[in-house]
């Protein structure tokens, strides 16, 4: 071995490997991000087996090689640093929320190695000029209203709604979906009533609630990453409030939980956006949802799982395509082509800002529909208004 | 003014759940000088149990507190026989790291056994209000409250009217006089450790039907606690009600006339404030410096 081994990856010094092929990845999988860092950890694995049922990558095993970042910054970049220069790991798979993929990107630009991440859509992910940096979802949070905003354009005048609430937690994934959505709506007539950012830790909405029941807007829309979002729609019904439109970011797309949470009767009617969607007719979605299915005692994936199985996808795409583990190459062929994956196409602008659009969903008698673009839409019918709290 | 009534009640409601919650951390820390850094985690621990009763039998989930405060009197009495008593008389900083990790146990054990998921109990009154003119009380908060207040007035009873009670707070104002007269500190302490055990089973119960939770949600918990009984009084069980009923009401007031926001930030900018005036927080005993010419 010559010294230009020296701090090569093992598998770039012989390029027939068998060995297999080591993916490094860093997970909060306890702490607070723990519920969708494990659901992330599920997509990765359930990818894992199935390329590795079909022969493995570029002829090789995959490999996981998962951590736990404990929803902490600071371990997060411990982890990456120590997967790139101590593991020498082959490749790079993201870890979850905006927060922690902040820093882990940037470990990654500087080791010049091509990060997919599979959740961090927030603005300032996208603003430091970054290279290797791809997000494996439809949109960047600013966007991801815009499909709503759209629908609410297509309706005819007298079922707009004509006043608005802007409640959202303290949150990057949150925050710029609502205030995107807010001034797109205020352009478009809609009155703002009332707008009220909470700190992450709130645990009372009665008091946001009694005052939304004292404005009555006709559309309230939360940027509700999850408890915030079942407190809300509790508080609300405490108060016997129900608006004409209920729109939430990320709490109503926890299906199960969501029902339990608000009641199932309750969810009648309430608009998110999301990036995936357990019916759609993707390519090999159905086959993703049947095994996950099967490795996990038949429960329904989360769009956290299904976000990180899609960022496996763009890799193994990137990967296939130029028959290497080349960085460089992977990054390159990444900025100028479009994957297929389960969340539909995706395509990225030169700051590795995601290109497409969410969808709309809506919960229709206890199941999730999705109600816009037409292109993905499971059902022609959207239940405007929402019908009163049961 | 119905909303200033309103914003009242609803913080005199929280603060009574809170100052529950709050007692067995108080109890534990005048009697052991240890601060139970896992009672948040007690709280998740009972309210993921409650929650699977009700799932399972249907039994209201506040009236389980019947059965699950026994089971914590009997794991913290355990506890502390088999755990913490092996740091006694060490300094406070080692039962928080001990005590931190029970937490951590409890939640690792929490994420296996019953999976990192959101749950919340919802009986059939979980949305529903008492109305008083303009007011609404929600159902949850008033039996919580209630329940809150009935174990708090049992614990002062206990505390002020038993021989154990007695014997207890002996213990906590001074260990050697309480040796003198036959009081077995080591059974006491264990005694002690197992009701603030016992008082997060009631807490517990009650937060499965107010609050969604998962296993990680007991580091805001045990914030929140620390917090109240800092500003209480470290050891103080007038000072913990007082200082959560502060705390529900800094939250429901600055929500309601100022940001959300500002709430966490005030109750810790009052705490700070207190501090600065009594360090010992509002109804803490200055630590007695014997010897010392008053």
């Amino acid at each position: 071995m010559g010294l230009s081994a020296c701090g090569s990856r093992p598998s770039e010094q012989a390029t027939t490997s068998t060995e297999p092929l080591v993916i490094g990845i860093s997970l909060p999988l306890t702490g607070d991000f723990s519920q969708p860092g494990g659901e992330a950890r599920r997509g990765y694995e359930v990818w894992q087996k199935q390329v590795n049922a079909k022969g493995g990558l570029l002829g090789r095993q995959i490999q996981l090689k998962i951590v736990d970042d404990a929803s902490n910054q600071d371990t997060v970049v411990t982890d990456y640093t120590k997967l790139i220069t101590q593991d020498k790991v082959d490749l790079l798979l993201g870890t979850f929320s905006s927060l922690l993929n902040y820093p882990a990107s940037a470990v990654a630009e500087k080791n010049q190695m091509v990060f997919v991440e599979p959740a961090g859509g927030a603005p300032n992910m996208f603003a430091r000029g970054f290279k290797n940096l791809f997000f494996a979802q439809p949109a960047t949070a600013p966007h991801q209203a815009d499909v709503f905003v759209n629908y609410i354009k297509t309706l005819p005048a007298d079922q707009r709604p004509k006043t608005a609430a802007y409640p959202t937690q303290d949150d990057p994934f949150a925050t710029p979906v609502i205030s995107s959505m807010q001034k797109q709506l205020e352009a478009l007539g809609v009155k703002t009533l009332y707008t009220q950012t909470y700190p992450a830790d709130t645990t009372n909405f009665q008091s946001i609630a009694s005052q939304l029941a004292s404005k009555k807007p006709d559309l309230i829309a939360q940027g509700a990453v999850f408890e915030d979002g079942v407190g809300l729609v509790r508080s609300l019904k405490q108060l016997n409030y129900s608006p004409k439109m209920l729109f939430q970011t990320s709490a109503p797309s926890n299906a199960g939980q969501y029902s339990d949470g608000i009641g199932a009767a309750n969810t009648e009617g309430v608009f998110y956006t999301v990036s995936w969607n357990q019916d759609a007719k993707t390519p090999q979605n159905p086959d993703f949802v049947a095994d996950y299915k099967t490795a996990y005692k038949n429960a329904d994936p989360a769009e956290d799982a299904a976000d990180a199985f899609a960022a496996a996808q763009v890799l193994q795409a990137a990967v296939t395509a130029v028959g290497s583990i080349d960085q460089a190459k992977i990054r390159d062929w990444l900025h100028s082509n479009t994957v297929q994956t389960i969340l539909g196409p995706l395509s990225w602008s030169q700051t590795g800002e995601p290109q497409g659009q969410f969808l709309l969903a809506q919960w229709q008698s206890g199941k999730v529909q999705v109600v816009a673009p037409s292109e993905a839409a499971t059902t022609q019918s959207v239940v405007n208004p929402k019908p009163d709290w049961k | 003014m119905a909303q200033l009534i309103q914003a009242l009640v609803l913080g005199l409601l929280i603060g009574g759940v809170y100052a529950l919650m709050a007692s067995g951390l108080t109890l534990i820390f005048g009697v052991m000088q240890i601060i139970n850094i896992a009672q948040g985690a007690f709280l998740i621990l009972v309210a993921t149990f409650t929650w699977w009763l009700w799932r399972e039998t249907g039994i209201d989930p506040i009236l389980a507190s019947v059965i699950t405060t026994p089971l914590m009197f009997g794991l913290g009495w355990l506890l502390y026989r088999l755990v913490v008593s092996r740091i006694k008389g060490q300094s406070p900083s080692m039962s928080v790291l001990l005590t931190f990790g029970i937490a951590l146990v409890i939640e690792g054990v929490l994420n296996v056994v019953a999976g990192n998921k959101f749950k919340s109990a919802t009986p059939s009154y979980f949305e529903e209000s008492f109305t008083v003119g303009s007011i609404h009380l929600p159902k949850p908060q008033v039996y919580g409250f209630l329940a809150a207040l009935v174990v708090l007035a049992g614990l002062y009873l206990v505390l002020t009217r038993t021989w154990t009670g007695r014997a207890i707070r002996a213990v906590s104002q001074n260990p050697s006089a309480a040796a003198l007269v036959g009081v077995s500190a080591a059974g006491t302490a264990a005694l002690a450790f197992a009701l603030g055990s016992a008082s997060a089973g009631v807490g517990g119960s009650i937060l499965s039907v107010l609050y969604p939770f998962f296993p990680a949600s007991h580091y805001d918990w045990i914030s929140r606690l620390l917090g109240i009984v800092v500003l209480g009084g470290m050891g103080s069980l007038p000072g913990a009600m007082v200082g959560a009923l502060i705390l529900g009401l800094a939250e429901t007031l600055t929500a309601t006339y100022g940001s959300l926001r500002w709430s966490t930030l005030v109750f810790y900018l009052v705490i700070m404030v207190v501090l600065l005036a009594r360090p010992q927080g509002l109804f803490g005993a200055r630590l007695r410096e014997d010897g010392v010419a008053a």
